[in-house]
């Protein structure tokens, strides 16, 4: 992007997401879920550009399902990266990440951690504004209802790819909400 | 007569006997009637011969789902019945757990049902010769969580076993009375009738703790 000053500006937000993904990508435990993950169809589609095919997992529209579906891919092993292009949408998931995935490591005294990696973007309001069931952010209240699953805002370029990798990396295995904001994607 | 699919085979010897069951759950039903259990029950009682027999085709390996009333199902997978009364003591008889047999109860209805989805995908991406059986109530049938994931698990094949537990009862609701009608289950389902001889919640007697 040239700026008016002359300066060239050049945006990383995106990149860095992508550049994220595809390290995560090239962990062998690691699966991605979501619509749109193995075609195109949002922004997040298209940081899985260097994810490679076969870890990408297209799913129906059922948000809950795909929650449930995630922690239990981690109760065997897996480290699922499950997306959800907005944050209007993530809330169908609700009732999976606060009543189970939230609790699993309460409920069964530390025994089972299952580390799920959630991405949520939300919708952007420029150019074009989506409108009210769209453009949501609702971090705030999720902090609130969350006890286990740490909630992250992904507001500099800078911060993406560290936190992914400790996301991935922590040794308390704890699930991680990414909030991402989809408005970045062509700004930062 | 419990009626199983015909790709299932025998895998293990259960060698706990009905009589067995019903002791276990009647120490709970006594503790419970003297104060010491801090948290809700939930007690089996009448489908001991059915889960005896079901549960000979369940590996030690595979993965068990079920939901509030599993004391049964624990003990039949494997769990240490020690292990389980100390749980239950800790107020832990609706959502017992274990890594070892691998074992997951949940009491919200039909929370189990995408988790033994994604456990059974993934079992499926590993190649694992295990699978996921998930035990569910016939309320639990009827709701559009079971149907997406039952429809999931029969397109994708994934190496998902569901029971259907029909006591026609979702809590003090009669599953008919609040349907108007019940469904009939897809053929490939393990599906059994039984009559709930505790009540939902507690043993029917008054506690004071």
């Amino acid at each position: 992007m040239e700026l008016e000053s002359g300066l060239i500006f050049k945006m990383k937000y995106k990149e860095e997401l992508i550049k994220a993904m595809k390290w995560l990508g090239e962990q062998e435990d690691t699966v991605f879920l979501g619509q749109a993950c193995k075609v195109s169809g949002h922004a997040i589609s298209c940081t899985l550009v260097d994810v490679p095919e076969d870890k990408r997992v297209e799913l129906p529209v059922f948000e809950e399902t795909q929650m449930g579906i995630s922690t239990g891919m981690a109760l065997e092993g897996y480290v699922p990266i499950t997306m959800y292009p907005r944050f209007d949408f993530f809330i169908l998931s609700t009732n999976q990440l606060v009543n189970h995935l939230d609790k699993l490591e309460l409920m069964s005294e530390g025994k089972m951690k299952p580390r799920v990696i959630i991405r949520v973007a939300v919708g952007s309001k420029n150019p074009i504004d989506a409108g009210p069931q769209h453009t949501q952010d609702h971090t705030e209240a999720y902090r609130k209802m969350l006890t286990n699953v740490e909630v992250v805002q992904l507001t500099e370029p800078e911060q993406i790819l560290p936190a992914f990798k400790h996301a991935y990396n922590r040794v308390d295995s704890k699930p991680t909400l990414f909030i991402e904001y989809g408005e970045y994607y062509g700004t930062k | 007569m419990l009626k199983v699919p015909d790709h299932l085979k025998k895998v293990r010897k259960i060698n706990l006997s009905k009589q067995y069951l019903i002791d276990f759950e009647t120490q709970i039903k006594e503790e419970y009637e003297q104060g010491l259990i801090r948290g809700p029950i939930h007690l089996s009682k009448s489908n001991e011969d059915i889960l005896i027999d079901l549960f000979q085709y369940v590996d030690k390996d595979d993965w068990v789902f079920s939901a509030w009333r599993n004391h049964y199902h624990a003990l039949l997978h494997g769990v240490d019945s020690d292990e389980l009364v100390r749980s239950i003591r800790e107020g832990r008889s609706m959502g017992t757990n274990s890594t070892d047999p691998k074992f997951y109860a949940s009491s919200i209805v039909g929370g189990i049902i995408p988790l033994a989805l994604g456990t059974s995908l993934a079992l499926k991406r590993s190649n694992s010769k295990n699978k996921v059986w998930c035990f569910i109530g016939d309320m639990t049938m009827e709701t559009g969580g079971f149907h997406e994931a039952y429809k999931y698990s029969k397109n994708f094949d994934l190496p998902l076993q569901w029971v259907i537990e029909d006591n026609d009862m979702s809590v003090h609701t009669p599953t008919d009375m609040a349907w108007g009608t019940k469904q009939t289950p897809p053929s490939d389902v393990i599906y059994y009738k039984y009559q709930m001889e505790y009540p939902h919640h507690g043993t029917g007697k008054w506690v004071n703790f």
